[in-house]
């Protein structure tokens, strides 16, 4: 759904690399390299953010939809 | 016994602890997981929730939050003097939240909340804790309070906190034909090679896992791994709740008062 706070196995907190990391491997770079850089040295915390999708987004867009569908009917 | 930092940074420590046994060394690792308390949210109180997200999702996500805890003005809830099941200024903090989406979807960080005392406020400023769409609203209050490990995983100050026997690596080197075989197979590279020569390059990475002693083609092998009788490496990471020598320390004070607690019943038992 969205980004754990903590690491499940061993508590580490990943929540607050998560942007720096999805941003980074937008652009090209390689994760194994982003994550020896953000400190992340466990696989259980690598594992947090190399395997996490921000379904969240995804459900964010039907309420985005709403919103210009509500603001469309009162322009009209 | 004798104890050297070997490294130290903000969040983490390794200690080499030589002299000790492993029954006091294990008692340390343990309380520091279990006992040594720090602060976290206990009690939330939703007043508007039209997120996307159930308030038992917030209310976790909020729990695990790592706090930075101050020890010597707050106390347990359980030896507070208040005595009260809600808690008093020395056993609670009040933590507010205050969140709408009015431009578009955003995401609200652990940054945005609001603490009463300014020194217990969340580790790191962008721990994402929800996302709102336009028109969103979330607005909470919640109470953070001192707890231990044993209770639940979120007032562990420590997320890694282990230790291992010191390695202890002869080679015999006249029987080693510089074959190399156990620099290749060592996943930790402590073997380089040097003059056509193996030689411990890195001893302290050494897990004992005794790969190379296998991987050497003589038999029996001139490598011999092994372990220093009464000789510790700790390792300590913080979730930066409290600063790990500060970990440590505390936990050989619960330590002492545990055995304090212990030495007054047998005094009054035997009498
Ligand atoms: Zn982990
Ligand atoms: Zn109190």
């Amino acid at each position: 759904m969205i980004i754990p706070v903590r690491c499940f196995t061993c508590g580490k907190l990943i929540g607050d690399l998560w942007e720096e990391f999805a941003r980074r491997v937008k652009t090209g770079e390689n994760a194994s390299d982003i994550l020896d850089s953000l400190g992340v040295k466990r696989y259980c915390c690598r594992r947090m953010l190399l395997s996490n999708v921000e379904i969240i987004d995804e459900i964010l867009r039907f309420y985005e939809e709403a919103e210009k569908r509500k603001e469309s009917q009162n322009l009209y | 016994m004798e104890i050297k930092i070997l490294d130290k940074n903000a969040t983490t420590m390794r200690l080499m602890i030589r002299g000790a046994d492993v029954t006091l060394v294990n008692a340390l690792r343990r309380i520091m997981l279990a006992e040594v308390p720090s602060m976290a949210i206990d009690e939330v109180v939703i007043i508007d929730n039209s997120s996307i997200l159930q308030d038992e999702i917030i209310a976790h996500r909020l729990g695990l939050t790592p706090l930075k805890t101050d020890l010597d003005s707050y106390n347990l809830p359980g030896e507070c003097e208040c005595k009260s099941e809600f808690g008093c200024s020395l056993c609670r903090v009040t933590i507010t939240l205050n969140a709408e989406a009015n431009e578009g979807t955003r995401t609200v960080y652990s940054g945005e909340l609001v603490s009463e005392n300014p020194e217990i406020v969340p580790v790191s400023d962008k721990i994402p804790l929800i996302k709102l769409a336009k028109g969103q609203k979330l607005k909470l209050e919640a109470y953070a309070r001192l707890g231990k490990g044993k209770n639940h995983a979120k007032w562990q100050p420590v997320s890694m906190c282990a230790y291992k026997y010191l390695p202890k690596i002869e080679i015999a080197s006249e029987k080693c034909t510089g074959c190399a075989k156990c620099v290749e197979i060592c996943p930790k590279k402590v073997f380089a090679i040097k003059a056509d020569m193996v030689e411990v390059r890195d001893l302290l990475a050494c897990n004992l896992c005794m790969d190379c002693v296998e991987a050497c083609p003589q038999k029996p092998s001139p490598i011999k791994v092994s372990w220093e009788k009464n000789a510790f490496i700790m390792n300590i990471e913080s979730t930066g709740v409290l600063p790990p020598e500060r970990i440590i320390q505390e936990a050989t004070k619960i330590l002492d008062k545990q055995l304090k607690e212990f030495e007054e019943q047998v005094k009054v038992e035997v009498k």
